[in-house]
């Protein structure tokens, strides 16, 4: 609401209608309505909105005759646009109804945000999208490379009796100085397994899940070549608490009440009009298969 | 249309060499030698954020126009990895969400295209806007002629009130901004505030940036953008955005795109009026353009091949048949349109003015008009609605002006730039731009590292961490070198790593450019490490054996059987001159794949066209790294 209330044509109508008002008034009181008779108020209001305005778009405040300029910009328009509706200009002009158009759909978005969405509702919401807002699972994992390139067909047997060795020595081993070098991380700590396809690839990232945690495993293959692995730390994939995606869900949840909100008021609005759409050929769906594209169009 | 001339400020630059005694030029942020702990100070940055810094989406006149409807949510959402509906109503999603976004939708008409599309009575009164309607409603080429007629109406200053209307633009710009700050996930996904300025100067000459801002709404909602109907002259832009830093205490860069679309005058020795260029020229250019974009479906801006003649990879998805309405191209405005030349020519104009005014770093975006940043070769939706996947799509026009055509099948599946950030918010990606510490890709996800400093060594090559050495004994991409050391050249750490799910890699490149005394500049490539080494060398010719090739066009598949996942090496400047200024970037292929319209005739059983390529080789360009004496 609060942006509506904002809007500069807002209060150009509000004055607009005062102005009117006063006009009638003055209209009853006086005996020719001559030329002269209705008044144009420029306030000092008025002319800081207008250098305001101006200075918002040129980052710079106007000289003394560009604000001359901008108010009688601003007279004429006033004195344009009245005489225009006084001819009932407005009624036809696209531009000005589609102004209105957005006005109004300003009107019900904000009506709809202003009332906040309760705990319970929130949670309703999240339930119903739980998987939207999943925390993906997170592995922690040292890895070995070996480059297919540099071993060629001893890769498997030398990445296999590393692994042997790396199951019965006692001792912490330091893997980065083991295997070959590469630019994949030697260590990864608590990666989302999105990270993980992304990085290493697909089938490397499934193949992670399956394997034991706190042992040395493999060799797994991915799209570098293979790798010793042991994953130390597993964190499953779990359904996200309200409190830890409150503004996500608050924020898909408004989403959804404005375009339901929008709709509806579309719908109440035409409850009260008697609506005839007069095709202009036989076959209005016709026009469309010519194209794939689905443009915005009236039909339904 | 108003232009004014305008006295540019002399601005301070950021990169002015403070430290002149030591040969690697500290950076804003200096990433301290290593300590004794392996773990503390690594503050350098230890992952590339992968991202699209160009996108437009229905709330851009042109691509609602060419049947558009998806909005900047449904843009945000695909980009952070959410499945939805195309344009045509296809279910997409991403290969590989994104770690950030920029939505750039022109400022000129922003959001208006859709009343017209909705066809109001007062509008169809106009023929033309009847006429477009009409066209909008039957979709396809005609949909494309609507698109491309505008584009040449706002290049001429002709478009209708209706489109420059300000307030229009004020209310869009909030939306926008709303729909942004909802998706901001600091430290998860970034959206920034950013929109096109898009001035096609004199019918069409490109000028386009990309206005990317580091703040929040509270800096960013006291302005609006400006629009071509302000101003079409970039220096103006440039004021603009010192006006809005000055206002706000923000920040705010822009990034040019498609040279190539621009005849001649995107990288012009000569102001947008004609005139001789400045040093305050070239401080706030330097300043307000730290990046170009280097690659994008209309073509790639790297280099064109009458430029490069030694250079057997330039001839690589270029667009030069005119400017973005086709006025015919001539050859001599070539030099002026490409990075490389522009990069040369920076050099050049650095010893003329005391700044150089092209020093940028390098990123790429799709500029899709979908809202569907979908440039994977396998997952490709077109540049406009009109061309997402369908099979006859390739033989469409993308541009067509008076006969003169660009088709489909020659728009790119290209553009992502990776940014080496310390963390993924608005602050920390935006600085890493500023700074340059980014490269673009045709598309893949290939990381790639590249340090340069005096003092690397071959075993360097071989150590665990390459960035903790790189940044500890050199400058990161993007960076400065100067004065070398007596007796010592430039030496290069530089790394990559495939995509894995995209193609292995061919080779890595280092291309030089200098300028010698004479004010003459010259470049050079070299192919300091590749694939397959033990069955491949440089011949007698210079060049490199070829990688091979390994698509069955017939299925749109490959094998990695030639290639190596992983190439990394130390390489030194063989002919290094220490008293002469040069640049240094890095240049990665991949091996052949399929290119977009091969999986296109897989999977709709076409058959196109000779002039159609089959395979694509991948790359990824890095920012330089400059030397100055």
């Amino acid at each position: 609401m609060s942006r509506f209330l904002r809007e500069p044509l807002l209060h150009f109508l509000v004055i607009g209608a005062a102005l009117f008002a006063l006009y009638g008034a003055l209209q009853g009181r006086s005996s020719g309505g001559a030329a002269g008779d209705q008044v144009i108020v420029v306030s000092a209001g008025q002319i800081e909105a207008l250098a305001a305005k101006f200075q918002k778009f040129r980052q710079r405040p106007p000289s003394a005759a560009e604000l001359q300029g901008l108010v009688d910009e601003y007279v004429e328009m006033e004195v344009l646009s009245r005489e225009a509706m006084a001819l009932g200009l407005d009624r036809d002009d696209s531009v000005i109804q589609r102004r209105l158009q957005q006005k109004m759909e300003f009107l019900a978005e904000d009506f709809e945000s202003s009332t906040a969405p309760t705990d319970a509702e929130l949670t309703a919401w999240l339930i119903e999208h739980a998987a939207d807002y999943q925390e993906p699972a997170r592995y922690s994992f040292r890895q070995i490379y070996f480059n297919p390139d540099r071993r060629g067909s001893t890769l498997r047997t030398e990445a296999t009796a590393l692994l042997a060795r790396l199951r019965t020595s006692a001792v912490t081993v330091d893997v980065t100085t083991l295997g070959d070098s590469t630019l994949l991380p030697a260590s990864s700590d608590a990666m989302a397994l999105p990270l993980v396809e992304r990085q290493f690839g697909a089938t490397f990232a499934q193949e992670l899940t399956a394997l034991p945690v706190g042992e040395w495993a493999g060799p797994l293959r991915s799209a570098f070549g293979a790798h010793l692995i042991q994953v130390t730390a597993v964190t499953p994939a779990r359904d996200s608490t309200l409190a830890e995606v409150r503004d996500a869900v608050t924020r898909d949840l408004m989403s959804a009440r404005r375009r339901d909100a929008h709709a509806r008021f579309v719908a109440s609005l035409l409850a009260k009009y008697e609506l005839n759409i007069e095709w202009p050929v036989a076959d209005p769906q016709a026009a469309l298969t010519t194209g794939p594209i689905r443009v915005a169009t009236r039909l339904p | 249309m108003k232009r004014i001339r305008i006295l540019l400020p002399a601005l301070a630059l950021i990169s002015a060499p403070l430290f002149a005694q030591s040969p690697v030029v500290p950076r804003e942020n200096t990433f301290p030698a290593k300590p004794y702990s392996p773990y503390a100070n690594r503050n350098y940055p230890t992952r590339v954020y992968w991202g699209d810094e160009h996108l437009h989406t229905a709330w851009s006149a042109d691509a609602a126009a060419s049947g558009t409807t998806i909005d900047p949510e449904g843009a945000v959402r695909f980009a952070r990895g959410d499945q939805i509906l195309s344009n045509t109503g296809q279910p997409v999603k991403l290969g590989r969400a994104l770690d950030w976004i920029c939505v750039t939708d022109h400022s000129d008409g922003m959001g208006v295209t859709n009343g017209i599309i909705a066809g109001d009575p007062e509008l169809l009164k106009d023929p033309k806007i009847r006429e477009w309607h009409e066209k909008m409603k039957l979709g396809g080429a005609a949909a494309t002629e609507v698109m491309s007629e505008m584009i040449n109406m706002q290049s001429n200053g002709t478009l209708p009130p209706a489109m420059t209307d300000v307030e229009y633009l004020r209310t869009i710009w909030q939306r926008n901004m709303d729909i942004m700050d909802r998706y901001y996930e600091p430290g998860r996904f970034t959206t920034f505030h950013s929109y096109e300025w898009s001035s096609n100067a004199g019918g069409g000459d490109n000028l386009h940036r990309n206005v990317i801002f580091r703040d929040g709404r509270e800096r960013v909602g006291q302005i609006i953008p400006m629009t071509t109907f302000d101003s079409e002259n970039p220096e103006d832009l440039w004021v603009w955005m010192e006006a809005y830093e000055d206002k706000t205490g923000g920040r705010a860069l822009a990034i040019p795109h498609n040279g190539n679309l621009s005849n001649g005058r995107m990288f012009s020795l000569k102001t947008f009026e004609g005139h001789e260029l400045t040093k305050a020229w070239a401080d706030a250019r330097a300043r307000y353009e730290p990046l170009y974009e280097v690659t994008q479906p209309k073509g790639t801006g790297e280099a064109h091949p009458s430029l490069a003649p030694n250079d057997e990879f330039a001839g690589f998805e270029i667009w030069d048949k005119g400017n973005l309405v086709l006025v015919p191209k001539t050859p001599e405005m070539l030099q002026t349109e490409y990075a490389r030349d522009a990069l040369k020519n920076g050099l050049m104009l650095e010893q003329r003015l005391g700044t150089n005014p092209f020093k940028f770093g390098i990123v790429a975006g799709t500029d899709m008009h979908t809202g569907l940043t979908a440039e994977e070769e396998n997952n490709f939706f077109g540049k406009y609605g009109t061309s997402e996947p369908k099979g006859e799509r390739w033989e469409d026009d993308a541009l067509a002006f008076n006969g003169r055509v660009v088709k489909d099948w020659e728009m790119g599946a290209s553009g992502r730039t990776g940014v080496w950030a310390t963390e993924n918010t608005r602050e920390g990606l935006w600085d890493a731009m500023k700074r340059k510490e980014t490269y673009g890709t045709t598309g893949p996800l290939i990381t790639v590292r590249f340090f340069g400093g005096f003092d690397f060594v071959p075993a360097d090559a071989y150590t665990r961490e390459p960035a903790t050495v790189g940044y500890a004994k050199g400058v990161p991409m993007g960076g400065d070198l100067q004065t070398a050391p007596a007796g010592k050249a430039p030496t290069f750490l530089v790394a990559a790593l495939k995509d894995p799910a995209y193609g292995n890699l061919d080779r890595i490149q280092i291309i030089k450019g200098w300028v010698d005394a004479s004010g003459a500049t010259h470049e050079k490539i070299f192919d300091v490490v590749w694939g397959d080494a033990e069955s491949r060398s440089i011949g007698a010719d210079g060049r490199l054996t070829p990688v091979g090739n390994t698509v069955d066009a017939s299925t749109a598949t490959w094998t990695n059987t030639i290639g190596d996942p992983e190439l990394i090496t130390v390489w030194t400047d063989p002919e290094f001159d220490p008293a002469i200024s040069a640049f240094y970037y890095a240049r990665v292929l991949e091996i052949p794949t399929p290119r977009w319209t091969t999986y296109d005739a897989v999977r709709f059983g076409v058959k196109m066209g000779p002039e159609v390529p089959v395979t694509i080789q991948e790359r990824a360009y890095t920012s330089p790294i400059w030397y100055t004496p």
